[in-house]
């Protein structure tokens, strides 16, 4: 088990030095939240002038931009497409090889480069967070627990995520050609899970249907605790939720990579 | 120049007749193309169904004018697809591992052929049953469009276009500074995220930064306009003018690029 974990840890560590590289990454990361953010309060401004209220579906402005602002960072640090792309080539082209012939898992050493790849954002992304909550005290984060609650809820997010697009992954072991499968999903991604917008403001019908898949779990439930929106006394039956969507997605996983490697060739497709 | 013209239009036939016959050949791909396409399109669609469900109106444009502006938002993106994305995407890859030499020793104009290379011919499918939906939305809403109208949209359309095309061609050359920009692709899709909503919901000096240094409003806001408000002349002139100065700054950013790039692992 030490041994392991040492082994996977070396390998996020070198995806992370070599991401330390392009620090343009990060650049564009913080870009893409602060117009994404600006762009939704613009939006959202303009509705709440011309409706002229002051709460929406429990949502005041100052409240829904903070949750846009959260949704949009949680949002980036789930999304693992360019691993995912890395996978499926691997599949299609016979690189899966040599994830065979050596002592390494092929969905543990893709997770560590995916936390390897995405290290500069969880730091830039935590410097903004200590940052706003300088600048907004109590707009977020009123009591320290809550803290402690969003990070579990957002490992659980990140690893959630990974096990669904391993998921997809898989299909490559039938299809070939699963990047559109990988695209779709983020492109609907962005609205589904609550990133751009809080899953309050969908119809009931809707909403009925997306909390019974585990998409809540990937952006709207960590963002609304970091918020307060969730009374702690929820926090552990949505946890208990969430990590039977964690085994099932793994589960899942496991049993489709171990169909899926019989039907697998070695050679390019 | 009418020679070069013509020479440049039968090349890219060229282009596109070679690509879809290779598009042919791998159809999940184009099949797949065409599904990412729908649920961009479906996904855009449900948000705006929620924004109207609190509002009847973003600025001057009410519920049906903005279903116009998504569908040529819509079909802006995937002209854009259509004819560069593919191209314009690898121009990184080009840069960093020498590949560009290939398209500078040809018999043509070097910026033409890495812009125009690739077409992805699935996008037509796409155009087709958007082309459809705008006719229907058109028909619908109730505004007068005139064919006057009907032109100019066409005319600013391209302008459009041209203008997204050049400042993502700008952001894709600045490889040969930064030796290895791959998240160009991803800076141009955060900026497009701007031409994404009505122009008319942004005020200030945003709303005149869109019509100016990162003119993202006149992508698909002001064809719009055109096409349900009718003729709105210093909109055109102005986007003839922006395209025009982008299309210069293209040429101006690389020659100057080039100049800067050493080959093979440059």
């Amino acid at each position: 088990m030490r041994v392991a974990f040492s082994k996977y840890f070396m390998v996020m560590r070198m995806t992370w030095i070599q991401a330390l590289e392009y620090k343009a990454n990060t650049i564009v990361g913080i870009f893409a939240v602060i117009s994404g953010v600006l762009i939704e309060y613009i939006l959202w401004d303009r509705i709440y002038e011309t409706r002229g209220v002051e709460i929406i579906n429990g949502f005041s402005l100052n409240q829904l931009i903070v949750y846009i602002f959260f949704g949009i960072m949680v949002g980036q640090l789930k999304s693992s497409w360019v691993t995912s792309f890395e996978m499926i080539e691997c599949i299609r082209s016979g690189g899966l090889n040599k994830y065979l012939i050596r002592p390494v898992s092929f969905f543990s050493y893709h997770f560590s480069l995916f936390i390897g790849y995405n290290s500069l954002f969880y730091f830039s992304y935590f410097a903004m967070i200590i940052l706003f909550q300088l600048i907004f005290p109590g707009w977020a984060f009123q009591t320290p627990i809550q803290a402690v609650a969003f990070i579990i809820f957002l490992s659980m997010a990140v690893y959630l995520s990974y096990s669904i697009y391993f998921l997809m992954i898989c299909c490559a072991f039938w299809f070939g050609e699963v990047r559109t499968l990988i695209l779709a999903f983020n492109l609907s991604n962005r609205i589904f899970t609550g990133s751009i917008i809080p899953l309050e403001f969908f119809q009931e019908s809707i909403l009925n249907i997306i909390f019974l898949t585990p998409l809540p779990y990937l952006v709207n439930i960590p963002v609304n605790i970091a918020l307060g929106n969730i009374s702690s006394l929820e926090w552990p039956q949505l946890f208990i939720n969430g990590l039977i969507w964690v085994v099932v997605m793994t589960f899942l996983g496991q049993i489709l990579y171990k169909i899926g490697i019989r039907k697998y060739e070695g050679f390019g497709g | 120049m009418r020679v070069l013209v013509v020479r440049h239009i039968s090349l890219w036939w060229s282009f596109f007749t070679n690509t879809l016959t290779r598009d042919m050949e791998f159809k999940a791909n184009f099949i797949g193309s065409l599904i990412v396409d729908a649920v961009y399109y479906g996904a855009h669609y449900f948000f705006f169904n929620i924004i109207f469900s609190y509002v009847d109106t973003l600025g001057i444009f009410t519920s049906a004018d903005v279903r116009i502006f998504l569908v040529i938002t819509f079909i802006a993106d995937t002209v854009y697809m259509m004819f560069f994305s593919g191209n314009l995407f690898n121009l990184n890859k080009l840069i960093v591992s020498g590949d560009l030499d290939f398209a500078l020793i040809k018999p043509v104009n070097g910026q033409f052929i890495v812009s125009f290379r690739y077409v992805k011919s699935y996008a037509i499918v796409s155009l087709t049953i958007l082309g459809l939906l705008l006719s229907s939305l058109i028909s619908q809403n109730p505004h007068d469009i005139s064919i006057l109208n009907l032109i100019l949209f066409f005319f600013s359309f391209i302008l459009g276009q041209t203008i997204w095309y050049s400042l993502d061609f700008m952001i894709g050359c600045l490889t040969f500074w930064f030796k290895n920009f791959t998240v160009g692709g991803w800076l141009g899709h955060e900026l497009f995220k701007f031409a994404e909503r009505p122009d008319s919901i942004y005020t200030g000096i945003l709303r005149k930064s869109l019509f100016s240094i990162l003119p993202m409003a006149l992508i698909s806001s002001v064809p719009a306009r055109l096409l349900i408000y009718g003729p709105g002349w210093n909109f055109l002139y102005w986007q003839i003018f922006v395209s025009v100065i982008f299309l210069l700054l293209t040429r101006i950013v690389w020659k100057a690029g080039i100049k800067k790039y050493e080959s093979a692992s440059s």
